[in-house]
């Protein structure tokens, strides 16, 4: 077919001004602009029904993200591959040190969990509900300026429910925000918005992990006067039911005196499959009073 | 039987504009292979609706720029819904007034045009979202996003030139 090119178009002609065509036209930006207004008002004071809308447009969406995801993933396996390869003499030769390491410390394990057991049949102790976990690949990356999070393919249908601890094989990577029927938005742990109660392994200090949209989140409210060695591991603490104890999130590096950052230890930047860890039916109720709370105050 | 293939080719042809923008926008979003690129993606939306509302405004309508300012704010998660339908929508139409500035003139015009619209749009889209969440995020990244969007503006562009051929003549 052939293409004419004209640089006139039928807009705003003249004759277009008294006719109802030209009058919609010139009404509907105006409209639109209304229609915007009254979204960021809505986003304002029903945070939850801009929150389902966002996970139903991200579901029917998902087929989409999917099929452009898959070639940034074959780009990114191929660069595996091709790593694997080149350190395949280096990384044999370390991973024979670590098995002859690991085997030590199997037969340390297997002696402490039976000595941790009777201990706690003794004290007649309350285990930990079960977790369970769902695997799920990453589709997108909604990271920008403002924040920080990830489209994954799992969504109610597959058990994933608000609040869930996120992880790759190294450690925490965030928590699960959004919920649809087949997909998920997880929230980084350096997202601006992520507030996270987490314990220093070595010294047991309490302090919370607070995401700036840098790679390194803070730490902040850290007891005054408490020494924390540099390299010392965080944990989640488990307190507020947000998320279960004793979850791997990095290592601490210090800034200046007293001021304290994180180190991941997964690669925010290089997420392709988290696990999603669910702790039973009580951290989640937990979690839903934590929303609904943080819901409220941000309408305040 | 040929009425019906031609009125779905000017369809298909019609759509063109709407459809690309709507993919750059999903391509945007979309998980690279670069480490961290995400936060600083140029914003491959505001490309194609600068293109497309500079060049054929009469196949990318203000609903079309305020469609994808919501998808755009749907998919892209923290933004409050809204900010991006609003911003693309008035720039849409100023880009639309202005129109004969860029058409049929040379390249670099186009480019210069871009580099004022995309800084405007995103010091202002950074001034709203701090207003509106009263917390303004470090500003950095945000011209990072601006800068790497104008370096690469002729790329997304070189590729929309070759999809206007295709699109549907005005009517």
């Amino acid at each position: 077919m052939p293409v004419r090119r004209s640089s006139s178009f039928r807009w705003y002609s003249s004759t277009d001004v008294l006719s109802w065509r030209g009058a919609s036209r010139r009404l509907s930006p105006a409209l639109f602009v209304g229609a915007a207004v009254f979204l960021m008002i809505l986003s304002r004071v029903q945070p939850e029904a801009v929150s389902s809308m966002r996970a139903s447009t991200v579901d029917v969406l998902t087929p989409l993200l999917d099929v452009l995801s898959r070639p940034a993933q074959a780009v990114r396996d191929v660069a595996t591959s091709m790593r694997d390869i080149v350190l395949l003499r280096a990384d044999n030769a370390k991973l024979r040190e670590e098995n002859a390491h690991m085997i030590e410390w199997q037969n340390a394990v297997a002696i402490l969990e039976k000595e941790n057991r009777e201990l706690r049949a003794l004290l007649n102790f309350k285990t930990e509900p079960r977790s369970s976990y769902i695997s799920a690949r990453v589709i997108a990356d909604t990271g920008n300026a403002y924040n920080r999070g990830l489209i994954i393919t799992a969504g109610k249908a597959d058990g994933v429910s608000e609040g869930m601890a996120a992880m790759t094989g190294e450690g925490l990577i965030g928590r699960v925000i959004e919920v649809g029927e087949w997909s998920s938005r997880v929230w980084l742990i350096s997202d601006l918005n992520s507030r996270i109660p987490v314990t220093i392994a070595e010294t047991g200090d309490r302090a919370i992990l607070a995401g700036d949209n840098t790679t390194q989140p803070k730490l902040l409210f850290l007891a005054r006067g408490a020494s924390i060695p540099e390299g010392a591991h965080i944990i989640t603490s488990g307190h507020g039911g947000i998320f279960p104890p004793n979850l791997p999130i990095g290592t601490i590096k210090e800034i200046s005196q007293g001021s304290y950052t994180v180190i991941p230890t997964a690669d925010l930047g290089r997420v392709t499959y988290v696990r999603l860890v669910d702790f039973g039916l009580e951290g989640r109720a937990l979690n839903r009073i934590e929303s609904k709370l943080r819901a409220e105050s941000k309408n305040k | 039987m040929e009425a019906l293939w031609q009125r779905l080719d000017l369809w298909l042809r019609a759509a063109l504009p709407l459809a690309s923008t709507l993919f750059m926008t999903l391509l945007g979003s979309g998980a690279w292979p670069i480490p961290y690129l995400g936060t600083v993606m140029p914003p491959l939306a505001f490309i194609a609706l600068f293109y497309w509302s500079a060049h054929r405004p009469d196949l990318f309508s203000p609903s079309a720029a305020f469609g994808i300012g919501i998808l755009n704010d749907l998919v892209g998660g923290g933004a409050m819904l809204g900010t991006s339908a609003l911003l693309f929508t008035v720039a849409h139409q100023i880009i639309f007034q202005q129109r004969s500035v860029f058409a049929g003139r040379s390249f670099l015009m186009l480019w210069t045009g871009y580099c004022i619209a995309a800084t405007v749009l995103m010091l202002l889209q950074w001034t709203m979202q701090g207003f509106l969440e009263w917390r303004f995020v470090p500003i950095l990244p945000v011209l990072t996003q601006a800068v790497l969007g104008i370096v690469l503006f002729p790329l997304p562009c070189w590729i929309l030139i070759r999809l206007q051929r295709f699109t549907a003549s005005p009517s």
